[in-house]
């Protein structure tokens, strides 16, 4: 076949002739114009062979000249897999072939085809089992022959976008019928969006040569223009899921390579027309075989020629009309050989360039292009998503709508047949429905909705379906002649292979399906399924309706993966003091949400300054809540394990925490600030789970409680002051508190000024182990208090220390971190907290697992030394007996310690290893065992805590 | 994605709240067996049908709220959105 | 000791500042309320604003309904003075609280034409005037940040207060602008 520009335009044509695009196909300058796509370009420049298949690497050329063309996927620049029946042409474009080596037209791997009777169905599955030591080998080698285009790790990050919408009618699909929907939908009142999959609306009528169609066309468009209706073109909806919750990718966005739209829409009309089948026959895959469809896009959308002497297998109307239009256009139709009248193409033959068609009865004829209208697919898929299960019509032969929801419409030729008039009404009654039915939604849900406008009146009856039936126009079931030929372009599967797929016992459609690949490359079903289901029904003797379909799912057109990322959202928190850390060398480290200082260079020497003089660490993360009302001391009883009743005010407590599982949750202390008013702290990890975790109780087990829960962690900046001289520079940046050990003792709370900064308050815990103030300020002066307080405790060695300093210093203490020291089966009493478990309390969270857990045999938390002071066990190193690789237990924290000058761990033990001076074996990563004790105290550094008292 | 009828906020996307699971009552905890309290911990009825079940309108109100749902068909009791699901009421 | 220091904003970054068709502002320094009461009762009247709405009290003071029984009451630190004056005192027969939320969240005001398609990229409510008229207040993920809204319009102009958490202030504000790049977004002095 040769193709070829037409010497005149024709009146359809989207191509502008005086505008040139030059760009380069394998290396090679080409051009074409400014409107073509990429395959028309080269088709009028003569190129014939545009990829090699997959298993089989087999010419092949244009076959729909369209988005779903299997043949015409290109490597475009670094971008693989793009589809040169629908990008548009750009200049500059760097085109190639994919999947050829060393060209597209000496293709070496084409000898596949030689070897092809080892390639049938299950053929990897098969010889590529075992032994499976040598699966490695085998990877590597197929990676090779695995068609697709190449990725390019350098690629440099593209901007995606994504929006959401809520139109009350989404149209899928801008052809006559879609087109005709919107226009019913809007003049009803709706906000309506019709997405349209090609670049341009109008669907079959774009290429259509009668000037009838053309006359609608441009009667649509003008009330298209003329109408709010929302148009998105080039776009495709991909999905749709439940309450019409619609995936649509924007594929050409003026701010974004893609966009996907995310349309939460009230009725949705699925009108995407159909979809041109293939015919399955010995050799229907060489170049030059192509669908009706192919042709009369090709000559009428871009003006070219798609050969010189034309056979058309003509079985509908769309086969009469390719016939005219080759004819129009000068292409001598040798023959059209009527499927209607029960004639058959056989074969297809020749040489590379020409195509002889061998007729059902063995007759010839010579020819260079055979043009083939075989019949429809029903592009069924968002129906399938809707929940529908379409029923095959053998009159039609295609598949039909059976009972969507009633959110889901159907018009245009999915629906049924008729003239363009009797579809067009059809279409506009769908409208017209939608738009009534999408008020009553639109009425429901102002009506459920607090902040919406109230909805007027009574909500709109659900309107009923009355819109008259389009008919059925019969059509010959053609799917496979008297020969066997390819069914799944993309993935190289012919209908051999599913008949030996069902002899093999593989004759459910989807175990053929997954057996054969058949359906499951890049045209998803598009042109194969269809054929697939006959092959299958053939093979078992049955018909088509009771094999049935594979399921279409989503997406109905790939979408980048890029699109689905979107904008990357993740947010992000910071404490007001950020802009101190990054002014002062931090290194940070991102925990759960929070931007934390992990250190400032040193965390040794961070830690040597605590011990020595003073340091301040930036706590802010901390979870604080606000608790307010008189039954705080109630819900503290039921939310700790200990006791809080008598907690006064200016007293602080810890507390640990157990799910209802009796497993550890969280911990931390509370303080009573005033008569009804306490402040709790969680984990700064748990923040946000403990607060939906005290909502729950109080709104679903106790709503008469009177308490209020506010979330203030970052209402406040939290600042741990730390160190011997740590009283000495709160005392001196601090009014309305007297900081005396005296008057303000160990595990209390005092609200006071700071800095001049009114409503902190302090309490003096100890984490690190050391004399230490944490100061919570209101968060609009937090970086002000921390400048403060490092100004005024200069001349006592002030320092900031950071998360790892105070991973040290508490492990020195053998302060245990849930979630690192405990995981999701550590009881509360393997904590060591047991005194602080009260089961003579009435109830608290996990009373009754706690109870029995007292006649259970726990791993314990302990501290653990190696004996060798310079080895620090990576954390999770087993802790195993002797030689053996029994188990029992692990290191969950370690460090080496600047304070002791030795290496200090916290682990899980089985409880007969829990005695001080127990020698351990603790297997590390490398595979050695090491010897460790076990302590009397968790705390490896002043176990009597006189430091912290001070 | 669902839609789920927040009694206060009004229908929200599913992935706006948190799912909260089956409705089940707390035993008390004075005189629960093991193993009724294990049952409340871990054992769901799991019905492919009708199930009172709880969710928690986590990016609106944060109020938690019981709703009846049908498994089988995730049609929500009241208020269902119309037309929506196969074979249910509008 | 001097007066109370400056309130530091929770973004730090600089922008230059421009008015036009959309814009963002920060006004994460004006004085907010948390109260909470029964959905129906003194309180409740006295506020005025149900859940889901928004009303300007009397001393200037906006207040919102944001949540069954919770009400933000914002603006300069006056006029919600005035809002809030003993409104949790021991007279009240009902459990009432009150707290300053002013250091905990981030405000941020949009406005402009656009500002609903704006919020459509970072949002997935509904912002149509059907759904979300002036006036309304809700609560829904902003940029995956948790968010109270109020539709508060200027000059017949759509514009919505947004609040955060502080600490999420500057990583809310940047996805803002970005969100509102492809509608000509400018920075507008912060709202005082």
């Amino acid at each position: 076949m040769t193709m070829s520009r037409l010497g005149t335009a024709r009146p359809t044509e989207v191509v502008d002739r005086s505008s040139k695009v030059r760009f380069r196909w394998n290396g090679k300058r080409f051009s074409g114009f400014e409107g073509d796509t990429i395959a028309s370009a080269l088709a009028a420049a003569g190129e014939h062979v545009f990829s090699r298949s997959m298993k089989y690497h087999r010419p092949r050329g244009i076959l729909t000249a369209d988005y779903w063309d299997p043949n015409l996927m290109v490597q475009v620049g670094d971008d693989p897999n793009v589809r040169a029946g629908h990008r548009l042409l750009e200049a500059g474009m760097d085109v190639r072939a994919q999947n050829v080596w060393p060209s597209l037209h000496r293709d070496i791997k084409a000898l596949n085809g030689l070897v092809g009777r080892f390639l049938t169905a299950g053929f990897y599955y098969k010889t590529f089992m075992r032994p499976a030591w040598l699966w490695p080998t085998y990877e590597r080698v197929l990676a090779t022959f695995a068609p697709g285009g190449r990725i390019d790790p350098d690629t440099p990050h593209r901007y995606h976008d994504k929006r959401y919408t809520h139109p009350d009618v989404v149209v899928a699909g801008a052809g006559p019928a879609g087109i005709e929907a919107a226009l019913a939908a809007s003049a009803a009142g709706a906000r309506v969006l019709l997405v349209e999959h090609e670049h341009a609306v109008g669907g079959h009528l774009r290429y259509s040569s009668s000037a009838s169609a053309r006359a609608a066309l441009a009667e649509l468009r003008a009330a298209l223009d003329a109408s709010d209706v929302e148009v998105l073109t080039d776009s495709t909806v991909t999905g749709r899921y439940e309450d019409n919750w619609l995936a649509i990718v924007q594929r050409s966005h003026p701010i974004a390579v893609e966009r996907l739209i995310k349309a939460r829409a009230k009725m949705l009309v699925v009108a995407p027309g159909l979809i041109e089948r293939p015919y399955v026959f010995a050799g229907n895959d060489r170049p030059g075989v192509i669908t009706s469809g192919a042709a009369r896009r090709l000559i009428n959308l871009w003006g070219v020629r798609p050969g010189e002497r034309a056979v058309v297998f003509a079985a509908n109307s769309a086969g009469d009309a390719a016939a005219a239009d080759l004819d129009r256009v000068g292409v001598e139709v040798a023959a059209v050989i009527d499927g209607r009248d029960h004639r058959r193409v056989s074969a297809a033959q020749g040489s590379p360039k020409a195509v002889e068609a061998v007729l059902a009865g063995g007759s010839r004829i010579e020819a260079d292009l055979l043009v083939v209208a075989a019949g429809w697919t029903a592009p069924t898929s968002l129906l399938n998503m809707a929940g529908d299960r379409p029923v095959y019509d053998p009159a039609a032969a295609r598949f039909f709508a059976s009972d969507p929801p009633g959110n889901v419409l159907v018009a245009g030729g999915l629906a049924g047949d008729g003239s363009l008039d009797e579809l067009r009404a059809h279409a506009a009654a769908t409208g017209r429905l939608a738009a009534q039915r999408a008020a009553a939604v639109a009425h429901r849900l102002q009506a459920r909705t607090a902040r919406a406008r109230p909805a007027e009146g009574a909500e709109p009856a659900w309107a009923p379906d009355e819109r008259t039936p389009l008919d059925r126009d019969p059509h010959p079931e053609l799917y496979r002649s008297d020969t066997h030929g390819m069914v799944d372009f993309s993935e190289d599967v012919g209908s051999k292979d599913l008949v030996a797929a069902a002899r093999e016992g593989y004759d459910s459609v989807e175990l053929a399906k997954r057996y054969t690949t058949a359906t499951m490359g890049p045209s998803q079903g598009k042109l194969e399924t269809v054929n697939t289901v006959a092959a299958i029904a053939e093979a078992r003797g049955e018909t088509i309706a009771e094999v049935g379909t594979t399921v279409w799912r989503p997406p109905f057109a790939p979408i980048t993966l890029g699109a689905l990322a979107g904008r990357v959202f993740e947010p992000v928190r910071v404490s007001s003091i950020q802009p101190w850390h990054e002014a002062n060398g931090v290194t940070t480290i991102l925990a759960g949400q929070w931007v934390r200082p992990d250190h400032y260079g040193d965390p040794a020497a961070e830690v040597r300054n605590v011990r020595t003089n003073v340091g301040l660490i930036d706590v802010t993360p901390l979870g604080k809540l606000d608790l307010r009302g008189p039954d705080i001391p109630k819900l503290l009883n039921l939310l700790y394990t200990n006791k809080w009743s008598k907690l006064a005010v200016g007293k602080v407590r810890y507390g640990m925490m157990c799910a209802e599982d009796g497993v550890v949750l969280d911990d931390g202390v509370t303080g009573r600030l005033g008569p009804d008013h306490y402040l709790m702290t969680t984990t700064s990890s748990g923040a946000g789970a403990i607060w939906e975790w005290v909502e729950n109780w109080l709104q679903t087990e106790r709503p008469d409680w009177k308490v209020h829960v506010t979330p203030v962690t970052t209402a406040y900046v939290s600042i741990n002051v730390a160190g011997p001289k740590a009283r000495e520079l709160v005392g001196r940046v601090s009014e309305g508190v007297d900081v005396s050990p005296e008057a303000f003792a160990y595990m209390e709370v005092r609200t006071a000024t700071v800095a001049g900064v009114d409503g902190c308050f302090m309490w003096r815990i100890g984490f690190t182990g050391e004399l230490s103030f944490e100061i919570h300020a209101p968060a609009g002066h937090g970086l002000h208090v921390w400048e403060a307080l490092m100004a005024a405790g200069k001349d006592l060695g002030v320092g900031p220390f950071g998360l790892e300093a105070q991973r040290i210093m508490r492990l020195e203490k053998g302060h245990f971190i849930v979630g690192q020291d405990t995981d999701g089966l550590t009881l509360g009493p393997s904590t060591g907290l047991s005194p602080l478990i009260k089961l003579d309390k009435d109830d608290f969270a996990g009373k009754p697992e706690l109870a029995w857990a007292t006649e259970r045999r726990l791993p314990v938390i302990v501290a653990i030394q190696p004996d060798d002071a310079g080895v620090v066990p990576a954390e999770a190193s087993q802790i195993v007996r002797g030689e053996t690789n029994e188990i029992l237990g692990r290191i969950t924290s370690s460090r080496l310690s600047p304070t002791l000058g030795r290496s200090i761990c916290l682990g899980q033990v089985e409880p007969e290893l829990a005695a001080g001076g127990t020698k351990l074996t603790v297997l590390l990563t490398s595979g050695e065992r090491i010897s460790a004790t076990v302590m009397d105290h968790h705390a490896h550094f002043d176990p009597a805590g006189e430091r912290l008292r001070g | 994605m669902l839609l789920v009828p927040c009694p206060n906020c009004g229908p929200r996307n599913w992935s706006d709240l948190r799912y909260g699971g089956e409705s089940h009552a707390r035993p008390d905890p004075a005189t629960a067996t093991p193993l009724q309290w294990r049952g409340y911990l871990y054992l769901r009825d799991n019905p492919a049908g009708w199930l009172r079940e709880n969710w928690y309108c986590r990016s609106g109100c944060r109020r938690w709220f019981t709703v009846e749902r049908n498994t089988a068909t995730n049609e929500f009791r009241d208020p269902p959105m119309p037309g929506d699901k196969r074979g249910a009421k509008a | 000791m001097a007066e109370s220091p400056a309130f530091e904003s929770p973004v730090v970054k600089r922008y230059k500042a421009a008015t036009g068709a959309l814009t963002l502002s920060d006004a994460s320094a004006a004085t907010k309320w948390l109260v909470r009461g029964p959905e129906a009762g003194a309180v409740a009247d006295r506020l005025g604003a149900s859940f889901g709405s928004s009303c300007a009290a009397e001393g200037g003071a906006l207040v919102l309904g944001s949540r069954p029984g919770e009400w933000i009451v914002v603006g300069v630190p006056g006029a919600v003075a005035e809002t809030v004056a003993g409104i949790d005192g021991p007279e009240q027969s009902d459990f009432v609280t009150a707290l300053d939320w002013t250091h905990g969240r981030a405000l941020f005001r949009v406005t402009g034409a656009d500002a609903p398609r704006m919020l459509e990229k970072v949002c997935s409510l509904d912002w149509s005037d059907a759904m979300t008229p002036d006036g309304a207040v809700t609560s829904a993920s902003v940029a995956k940040v948790t968010c109270d809204i109020a539709r508060n319009d200027v000059d017949a102009k759509p514009s919505y207060l947004i609040f955060c958490d502080r600490s999420f202030g500057q990583y809310l504000f940047d996805a803002l602008i970005d969100a509102g790049d492809e509608f000509g977004l400018s920075v507008a002095p912060a709202d005082p």
